[in-house]
């Protein structure tokens, strides 16, 4: 069998890929599937998949990793794009600056994060308490209470991760030609108008992509908190991530972990399909060239 | 000059504060840094250290059960993380990353693995730690430096791949083309032409790999930590490991290493920042 020459090459070039996808891929995913159909002493069983319909634990972890989800994201999406749009659009010279300033929270250890959040929300000691207390409204205890550890969780990571849609929304923003700002102000738009029929459409792909990526990174959510919270208090900060890895290297049942594990990835196979689908971002990812 | 609007001058104020948030925290780890325990846990906090005291960077032994908790003790961990991101980064950005994206861009041009490297990217680290466990435990790599670089490829190669096929897309057709007339194999032209025009995506991908590496948790807790050092223990490792089993610990020299530990970082993503931008939407504004 002869292969053509641009398939020989492309196959030569991707060959540490295939590789790779054979060592990191299909290999895990073997491994899970035979763990989670298992017994602890390698007996076949549907008993961790029955498991999971009588566990409140998973229930609890699946309800804050939704609520989780949409806090974070709708946080996120509303700090990030919010000021990338007003910086883009009101500030002169000192643009780079900001947007340099604005962005150093996305490179810091999650985990050096989890620690400062854990002294400044101190309720005793620390300095959101004392704006409280100086603002008159009562002291809250924000990582001690079962209402509210997992909002603080969701500012502590809007903190850290609202400067990446902010980044990739801005790169959107100073692409979008400014002859079609002139044309609108030449038909007499208004600055809304602008916004609403040039902005929008021009960012629409970019802000796709922004969507995609911090809801991925949203979902895998782990670090902030293993630090913060440890899960508690109680189990309302448990996500999903938190209880596969408390059941995998805390309570040592291997079986079930591997079990939860196929369960994420079910989710998140489904929830990427959805977008896929249901939106064109899959044009603006770069992994298929746009319709010219 | 215009002078400035007052819609302009509220949301530069507003700006303004935006930033006071997003640098709080990190100013607040700074000043505790320079704070032991009895400055830190005081009613009102203080906001203004007095004096600039560095001994929770480079004493080693001042305070109670703070041997090791400086800027100082943290290094045999930086060490730790360095190697392993480097040999994370390098392997997977020039061995996988770079050869299988040139070739997806121009040879296998199939829409189907262009979607499996980005589903790939996706797969959050909790959804693997069991078999990559086993993968180390089976290659005796548990604990070890190239036990965890091993798996960190798994977090960078990917990731390297999609932002490197963005940048192959755009060298343009002709110049690989003139390449061919003048004789040069594929391989050359990939190596010597290509590899050499995306330059700023090897660049971004190498810093970006580098900073997830340096930043990861949870492969790192499952595949080195142990009671006792095992000496591969990564630089997040050094700040958790006091966090969960000591309460009395000094956040000072914690916050003086999480200080160490965030620079390095910062400077490389400031760096690779306006790369950064544009790989992410390289496909997105072209369309």
């Amino acid at each position: 069998m002869r292969l053509s020459k641009t398939l020989r090459v492309g196959l030569v070039l991707a060959l540490p890929i295939i590789v790779y996808f054979l060592v990191f891929f299909i290999y895990p995913l073997g491994l899970l599937f035979e763990e989670a159909f298992t017994t602890a002493g390698g007996t076949f069983t549907l008993a961790n998949f029955q498991r999971m319909q009588t566990d409140p634990v998973l229930l609890t972890s699946l309800q804050n990793t939704f609520f989780y989800f949409i806090g974070s994201l709708g946080l996120e999406f509303f700090m990030g794009f919010g000021v990338a749009v007003l910086l883009y659009n009101y500030v002169g010279r000192l643009k780079t600056l900001f947007r340099t300033l604005i962005f150093i929270p996305l490179m810091v250890s999650p985990v050096v994060i989890g620690l400062v959040w854990v002294l400044l929300l101190n309720n005793q000691y620390g300095p959101v308490d004392y704006f409280m207390r100086v603002l008159g409204l009562p002291p809250l205890n924000f990582l001690g209470s079962l209402s509210l550890a997992l909002p603080s969780i969701i500012v502590a990571n809007g903190w850290e991760y609202s400067p990446f849609v902010f980044l990739i929304i801005y790169a959107g923003l100073v692409t979008v030609p400014q002859q079609l700002y002139e044309a609108a102000a030449v038909d007499g738009m208004s600055r809304f108008q602008a916004f609403r029929y040039v902005t929008f459409p021009s960012i629409r792909g970019v802000m796709l992509v922004a969507f995609l990526l911090d809801a991925i990174g949203v979902l895998k959510g782990f670090d902030l908190i293993y630090v913060i919270t440890s899960g508690g208090p109680g189990y309302s900060t448990y996500l999903l991530s938190f209880y596969a890895y408390k059941e995998a290297f805390v309570y040592f049942q291997t079986n079930y972990a591997a079990a939860l594990s196929l369960l994420f990835l079910a989710i998140i196979a489904a929830f990427v399909t959805m977008v896929l689908k249901f939106t064109p971002v899959e044009e603006y990812l770069g992994i298929r060239r746009a319709k010219q | 000059m215009k002078k400035p609007s007052a819609l302009a001058t509220a949301v530069f104020v507003l700006l303004v504060l935006v930033c006071l948030f997003y640098l709080f925290p990190l100013y607040w780890t700074l000043i505790t840094s320079f704070k032991f325990n009895d400055q830190i846990f005081t009613y009102p906090p203080v906001f203004f250290p007095s004096g600039i005291d560095f001994a929770n960077f480079f004493q080693s032994s001042s305070v109670a059960h703070a041997t090791s908790q400086t800027a100082i003790g943290s290094i045999p961990w930086m060490v730790d993380s360095t190697v392993v991101a480097i040999t994370a980064t390098l392997v997977s950005t020039f061995l996988i990353a770079a050869p299988a994206a040139y070739s997806l861009v121009r040879f296998l041009k199939n829409v189907w693995l262009g979607r499996l490297i980005l589903f790939m990217t996706m797969i959050p680290e909790v959804v693997f730690m069991v078999p990559f466990f086993t993968l180390d435990a089976q290659l005796n790599l548990l604990n070890s430096w190239w036990g965890l670089a091993l798996v960190y490829l798994s977090l960078t190669a990917p990731f390297a791949t999609w932002l490197m096929m963005g940048f192959f897309n755009d060298v343009p057709k002709t110049v690989e083309e003139a390449a061919e007339i003048d004789g040069l194999s594929p391989y050359q032209i990939f190596y010597r032409i290509s590899l050499r025009l995306v330059t700023p995506g090897l660049v971004a991908a190498v810093l970006l790999s580098f900073i997830f590496c340096w930043n990861e948790l949870l492969y790192a807790l499952i595949l080195t930590y142990s009671p006792f050092p095992t000496g591969s223990e990564t630089v997040p490792l050094f700040i958790t490991s006091f966090l969960i089993t000591d309460k009395s610990f000094a956040w000072g020299g914690l916050a003086a290493a999480g200080i160490f530990i965030m620079l390095p970082t910062i400077v490389m993503g400031i760096f690779a920042q306006k790369y950064l931008a544009r790989g992410l939407t390289l496909g997105a504004v072209k369309g």
